[in-house]
């Protein structure tokens, strides 16, 4: 991992005032916004910016909280049971956001596709459906289930098998559960080290509700997953620069400095 | 329903061995499991018969109505009403309809051949969004009539010609587009399925949490319940679906990022038109005669329905929509099971009340305190009227060859 948190996007641009009138355009009334597949977030003229488009695939076994994740940055309801998912469903979740080198903002539009794993094993199209031309994989594993993450270096070993060019991430789900964590501090920068690879933390939990008591506050969502929408921007921006030979590849042997 | 206090439980225990293997009811999710004694003796009582011979099918104490159904020698279902109307029809539609959720989901074997309890169990969870809204068919009547609901698309012509080059683009012959979980239009195959197929699969894709796309393992209960195929949801706008049923190809992201920008895209607005405010009442213009509070509209040959509890113009007369579509509801099985023959249904019980006449009834009515109903059996269309309870009960009957007319043309009485 090359990308030091901040160093590509601007960390907090969402709470000043010009991220808060990008941010207005997936809000309506503090309601997060939903966008079908032939629409998108509509700019002011003086606002335009472009659109950076990724396929993420999320991996993980079944139960560690990829369908909740995926929920709770599109501004969905996570649910509160653990149903199996059937088959694949994809998410699109549009997130403007400012790029530190040239100050520009961009709107990212990540496509999260989760699928159950499950499904994963008894239908044998669904693996290579998800890696089809995807940008970048998340694997997760979760802060209760120690076995989630010893696992992670056979998980990455499998699902990125015969294609080396995604973006990886590791994501630590249940982050609000980390009472009961079975994953410490400790192990988490030894895996940076030896894997070089980002960690980013999440907490897929439901975020304070509107005055009707039943909306989701779409605002309050979005300032809970903020650091991890920046995370995956950054570090597929990065990576978009590096294939286009903007910048350089990173040098093996670099030491990783961030803290994500 | 809920806000009566009645409340509706449906049961699920493998028939051998009477294993729960879920429970779902109407309401709050801790009324989602009975006692397991309560179950026992409901499945004890059913075994106990059938040790003997008997097949025993329903029973009804004072305020509650239980209705057993046993599928393929494999899964039993039983469901308990407490609500006021529950009848044997509906009932049965219920459990009917419950099993196919389950085959379309799971696909037969599995629930037929049952080798890991545990495994079962877990993957029915799949189903329980589809099944608790049979529990909670709130405005809607496709689960009794089995008639697919539709919705009236403006621009029709356009899209529908998107519609079959889209598919066709996508190597299916199935397409179709859902809106609001009702069916807007379809390819001419689609229409080919079995109407409970047509009628799941919108109930299916409106039931789901709402996603982008999804590639969706199905097994089609009446076509191929045994050999899954791929259904393919693409979320136009929010609200609105287009649908495929595909084999192996294609890749739903080609399908996501290729053919939908390119077919669909350019046609934005007709489509926002199909998921603007009042969506399932009538064509765009449709009037109906005043005193109407609700309509159900069969067509017979293509097993669709359309429908409202709020039609322009029936404004805040009287009951609520939901009285309104509770009553329609009931006014419907009423009439379905005793009155007019309906081709091609799972026969449910008929009361003697056929055999004693020569003919056939092609007009119904009900008066209540609270309202009036009236039912036409046309050549294609049955028609079921919920009226205010001043029309005067003369005037029933031209009022509803009327209302036929208008929705459809049809003066054939
Ligand atoms: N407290 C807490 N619970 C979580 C979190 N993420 C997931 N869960 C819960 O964990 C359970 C499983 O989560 P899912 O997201 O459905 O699991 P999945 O990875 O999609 O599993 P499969 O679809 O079977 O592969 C659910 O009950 C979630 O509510 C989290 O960050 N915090
Ligand atoms: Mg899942």
């Amino acid at each position: 991992m090359a990308v030091s948190t901040g160093s590509v996007i601007v960390p907090d641009w969402h709470k000043s005032p010009e991220g808060k009138e990008y941010l207005a355009t997936i809000l309506r009334k503090n309601k997060r916004k939903f966008f079908g597949l032939i629409e998108r977030p509509v700019l002011p003229p003086q606002m335009a910016a472009d659109t950076a488009s990724y396929k993420i695939f999320v991996s993980g076994k079944s139960g560690v909280g990829k369908t909740a994740m995926v929920a709770k940055l599109a501004g969905l309801e996570v649910p509160s049971a653990h149903h199996e998912t059937t088959g694949i469903q994809t998410t699109t979740v549009y997130w403007p956001a400012k790029l530190r080198d040239s100050g520009r903002a961009l709107i990212f539009r990540f496509h999260f596709w989760d699928c159950g794993e499950a499904a994963l094993k008894k239908f044998d199209h669904i693996l290579p459906a998800c890696k089809e031309k995807a940008d970048g994989i998340l694997f997760l594993f979760s802060f209760t289930d120690r076995s989630s993450f010893d696992d992670l270096p056979s998980q990455i070993s499998r699902v990125t098998e015969g294609s080396e060019n995604f973006v990886k991430i590791v994501i630590g789900s249940k982050f609000d559960q980390f009472m009961h964590t079975d994953v410490t501090e400790r192990d988490l920068a030894e895996f940076r080290r030896a894997w070089r690879l980002p960690v980013l933390r999440m907490k897929s939990v439901n975020g304070p509700r509107l005055a009707d008591g039943r909306t989701l506050d779409g605002r309050a969502g979005l300032a809970h997953v903020a650091h991890v929408l920046n995370g995956l921007a950054e570090h597929l921006w990065y990576q978009d620069q590096v294939m286009a030979g903007i910048v350089p590849a990173p040098q093996p042997g670099t030491e990783e400095t961030s803290l994500c | 329903m809920g806000e009566e206090g009645g409340s509706v439980t449906l049961l699920c225990l493998t028939a051998s061995s009477g294993v729960p293997l879920f429970c779902r009811s109407l309401g709050a999710p801790s009324k989602h499991q009975l006692p397991f004694p309560v179950i026992g003796s409901l499945n004890g009582v059913h075994m106990f018969g059938a040790n003997l011979d008997v097949l025993l099918t329903a029973a009804c104490t004072t305020n509650t109505h239980v209705v057993w159904r046993v599928f393929h020698n494999s899964i039993t279902l039983i469901v308990l009403s407490s609500e006021e109307g529950a009848s044997d029809f509906a009932l049965g539609r219920l459990l009917d309809n419950a099993f196919s959720a389950m085959v379309l989901i799971l696909g037969l074997e599995e629930l037929v051949n049952i080798r890991n309890i545990e495994r079962l169990k877990k993957d029915l969870r799949a189903c329980y969004k589809l099944i608790d809204s049979f529990l909670a068919p709130l405005e809607r009547s496709g689960d009794l009539t089995q008639c697919v609901e539709c919705v009236p698309v403006p621009h029709g012509a356009a899209l529908q010609e998107c519609l079959e080059a889209f598919a066709g683009a996508a190597e299916s012959r199935f397409g179709c587009l859902v809106a609001g979980g009702r069916l807007a239009l379809a390819t001419e195959p689609w229409w080919q399925l079995a109407p409970q197929e047509l009628l799941l699969l919108s109930w299916l894709v409106g039931s789901l949490p709402p996603h982008a796309a999804r590639d969706y393992p199905i097994y089609l209960p009446h076509g191929s319940p045994t050999v899954p195929h791929r259904l393919l949801t693409c979320q136009l706008l929010p609200g609105l679906e287009a649908c495929l049923i595909c084999g192996p190809s294609p890749a739903l992201h080609t399908v996501e990022t290729e053919l939908v920008p390119r077919f669909w895209k350019p046609l934005l607005e007709p489509l926002q038109a199909c998921v603007s405010p009042q969506p399932h009442s009538l064509p765009h213009g449709t009037t109906l005669p005043p005193g109407v509070l609700a309509f159900l509209l069969i067509h017979r040959e293509q097993r669709s329905s359309q429908s409202s509890v709020q039609p322009p113009g029936s404004g805040g007369e009287g009951l609520s929509p939901r009285c309104r579509a509770r009553a329609l509801r009931h006014f419907y099985a009423l009439v379905a099971a005793r009155y007019f023959p309906w081709e091609g249904s799972p026969a449910p019980p008929q009361e003697p009340f056929q055999a004693g006449f020569p003919h056939r009834a092609r007009h119904c009515y009900v008066v209540s305190a609270t309202h009036k109903a009236y039912a036409i059996h046309a050549p294609q269309h049955q028609l079921f009227l919920l009226l205010a309870p001043h029309v005067p009960t003369f005037a029933l009957r031209p009022l509803a060859a009327r209302t036929l007319q208008r929705l459809t043309g049809d003066t054939a009485l």
